[in-house]
């Protein structure tokens, strides 16, 4: 899967659960500091990544992912 | 020693000293009492006095002990005994020996009182209808009998001729002050048993209430306290002008800081500073610490009521019948609000004011939110918080309890049969939902709450994981000790086979802090029903043997539950089976322990640093907050966990080594 396309699904997802105009989420954006994400929302981010892109991540690596940009990175990781 | 009566000259010299009886034959003083130390003393009535040569301690001054400006009625006074400036009188007592009574208003008994005993304490619900008898010896547990289970009317005709009558007999006539007690600098004191080594020192009023004291744990009813209606127990302390009427304080509890409470019951290690409490039934180890809360019409353990804090039903139309439970080990956050009727599950973080009434028995662990005025869960999220760990580990080491006997009866557990069985019956009930929902609904209602559809899966993941590290670390808690001896794996097995004595070994509840399976409590309501348990003493030796039978109860649980989940009994488990097993359990016990982890070092991120450091550079910032918060190295809990870790890594290679002997 291309970067571009993860990133994209990415933004979405981020974009459904934390009810932000997708224009609003830039690559270097971190979760909780620009977004929002407390620790419910983070929980439910990971949900959603799973579901998008219908992997299991490992909840304590993705954890520690601060920004989108390292979202997309960590994803990629299972998708490509 | 036995008293004698007072010789002319002797009452002479008492004469002489300013005092006055009404009949000197009546004043009987034993033959070492120094007539000396008895100063402007009215006797009225019989009046006995022991010998008074030590010195009391008041105010941290040694003062000689005697009878000074005072009036007594129909008093026996002990050894040693210092009563003095009393504005009216002290009538109907006896003073144990040691006791210091100094400058208090008036200290009376009537002859019938039950001193606060046979008090009818309505909790739970407003209106009424749940009604718990005081007496001294009332447990937790007994008082959750009384209020709770009201559907077997046979059983609670019994249950209230026990407590009634131990409650008669408590009827006395006359007051007693314990030895070794103090009142001091105290306003009126009206039928009020004071036990032994008991400090009573500025009380405002007391009327009807008995102080229970012993003297490894004194109780303490301190500066401002109006209590009517009363049963304070041992090691409890009433200060700061807490007003308090029909209230029960138990062992060790701490109530003060203008605290005001009325029909409400506290059990051991309750704590209540500065708010209201309202028809409460505080299990063990509630705590509200906050101006502005109003605990009301519920039923709590283990709970901590942030400021603000108020459960409430204002929208009622036959009155305030309403009522809530929160199950052990809830949380409110500050100025949250539920409206009652309520039920929330065990363990569970509730942030917000929520206007729908929330039933979430089943999902324990649960962050309970509100977002644009609805009310959210997220089950199972407080599994991965470091805040219930710490919760799990500071109950046991804060029982304030020293007593020998502890009345209340306590399982301190975070995880037990209850609340897996509990997280088995949620993570069914959102596989459910999961299975049902359709991928454009972004979100469905389960007890009155929302919960997002992305979630189902992941809490139901969270409930497997502390289900899966529970069942497998208690099958290998056992099979570590067996180890150590066993001489063949056939030698483990045995041990991990269940006496069976449940019928249904699921099915738990929680009598006020006292976890059992529900057919050792009905047992037990069928033999006070049918008469076999009749007396109090007969009920709470019934329920400490339940209390005892927790550990075997408990396995038998776990063997059933984990033969459910896992397809095979403990018992018949292969060495292949035990190492999957092993493997599963640290899988699942690390992943659980490394989300507490990260949440435990989000205490020392960028976000807990904002307001640190003002006007400083970055530098200078994080020195401020290492100086006052430390680093997330040097924290105990982040400590802690970090050792805990390694031991979880260093225990499951000893396992699997041990295994690997066979």
């Amino acid at each position: 899967m291309e970067r571009s396309e993860i990133q994209h699904r990415v933004q979405k997802v981020v974009s459904s659960v934390l009810k932000i105009d997708s224009k609003e989420i830039a690559p270097q954006s971190n979760f909780v500091f620009d977004l929002g994400a407390d620790s419910m929302k983070s929980v439910e981010l990971i949900a959603g990544f799973e579901e998008e892109f219908n992997i299991e991540m490992d909840e304590d690596r993705a954890r520690e992912v601060q920004t989108v940009a390292g979202a997309v990175d960590f994803i990629a990781t299972y998708v490509q | 020693m036995t008293h004698r009566a007072l010789s002319p000259e002797a009452i002479q010299q008492l004469r002489s000293q300013g005092c006055y009886a009404q009949d000197w034959s009546r004043v009987l003083t034993t033959s070492d009492c120094d007539l000396s130390r008895i100063r402007n003393v009215v006797f009225r009535s019989s009046v006995s006095v022991g010998a008074n040569a030590g010195v009391a301690n008041v105010d941290g001054v040694e003062v000689p002990c005697g009878l000074y400006n005072c009036v007594l009625m129909d008093c026996t006074i002990g050894e040693n005994v210092r009563i003095a400036h009393i504005g009216s009188l002290i009538a109907n007592y006896d003073i144990g020996d040691g006791a210091v009574i100094q400058n208090v208003a008036a200290l009376t008994a009537d002859a019938g009182s039950q001193f606060g005993a046979g008090t009818e304490v309505e909790v739970v619900n407003e209106a009424g209808g749940r009604v718990v008898v005081l007496i001294p010896e009332l447990t937790a547990q007994i008082a959750y009998l009384q209020a709770i289970r009201l559907h077997d009317p046979a059983m609670q005709k019994r249950l209230r001729e026990a407590v009634v009558q131990t409650a008669e007999r408590c009827r006395k006539d006359r007051g007693a002050v314990g030895q070794r007690a103090a009142i001091t600098h105290s306003g009126v004191i009206r039928n009020v048993l004071v036990g032994p080594h008991a400090h009573v020192q500025g009380v405002l009023r007391l009327d009807n209430g008995t102080i229970l004291s012993v003297a490894e744990h004194p109780t303490v009813v301190g500066e401002g306290v109006n209590a009517k209606n009363f049963i304070i127990a041992e090691g409890a302390s009433v200060t700061g002008g807490a007003m308090l009427e029909k209230v029960f304080v138990g062992q060790g509890a701490k109530i003060g800081k203008q605290f005001s409470a009325e029909n409400a019951l506290f059990f051991a290690n309750c704590e209540g500073f500065h708010g209201e409490a309202v028809s409460l039934f505080a299990g063990p180890y509630t705590v509200t610490h906050h101006k502005s809360t109003l605990l009301i019409a519920g039923l709590f353990s283990f709970y901590n009521a942030g400021s603000g804090t108020n459960q409430s039903n204002h929208m009622y139309k036959l009155g305030p019948v309403h009522q809530g439970v929160f199950e052990r080990g809830c949380k409110t956050g500050s100025f949250s609000y539920v409206l009652h009727e309520t039920h929330v599950g065990a363990f569970s973080v509730i942030i917000g004011k929520h206007y729908t009434n929330i039933d979430t028995g089943d999902l324990p662990f649960s962050y309970i939110h509100e977002t644009d005025g609805q009310s959210e869960i997220v089950p199972g999220m407080n599994l991965i918080s470091v805040g219930s760990i710490r919760d799990g580990e500071k109950w046991p080491k804060r029982d304030n309890r020293k007593t020998t006997i502890k009345r209340d009866l306590i399982t301190f557990d975070v995880f037990s049969p209850y609340v897996v069985e509990k997280m088995r019956r949620g993570r069914s009930m959102l596989q459910r939902l999961q299975e049902n929902t359709p991928k454009e609904k972004s979100s469905v209602q389960i007890g009155g709450v929302v919960i997002k559809r992305l979630l189902l899966r992941k809490c139901a993941k969270y409930y497997s994981q502390a289900i899966e590290r529970y069942l497998r670390g208690k099958v290998f808690d056992r099979i570590e000790a067996a180890l150590a001896t066993a001489k063949s794996w056939e030698h483990v097995r045995a041990s991990l086979k269940a006496e069976k004595g449940l019928k249904e070994p699921e099915k738990w509840t929680d009598l006020a802090g006292l976890l059992t399976p529900v057919e050792r409590l009905t047992s037990l309501e069928k033999s006070v029903g049918n008469g076999s348990l009749r007396s109090y003493e007969e009920m709470t030796n019934a329920f400490a043997a339940i209390g005892a039978s927790y550990q075997k109860d408990e396995w038998e649980y776990v063997t059933q539950a984990f033969t459910q989940e896992y397809g095979f009994a403990p018992s018949a488990m292969t060495l292949d089976q035990a190492r999957d097993c092993l493997k599963a359990f640290a899988e699942a016990s690390a992943s659980l322990h490394g989300a507490v982890f990260e949440d435990s070092k989000k205490e020392y991120d960028a976000f807990a640093r904002i307001g640190y450091g003002l006007d400083m550079s970055e530098e200078e910032g994080k020195r401020d907050f290492e100086t006052v918060r430390g680093t997330a190295d040097t924290n105990s809990v982040v400590k802690k966990l970090a050792s805990e870790r390694e031991a979880m890594t260093q225990r499951q290679k000893k396992l699997e080594a041990l295994l690997g002997k066979f």
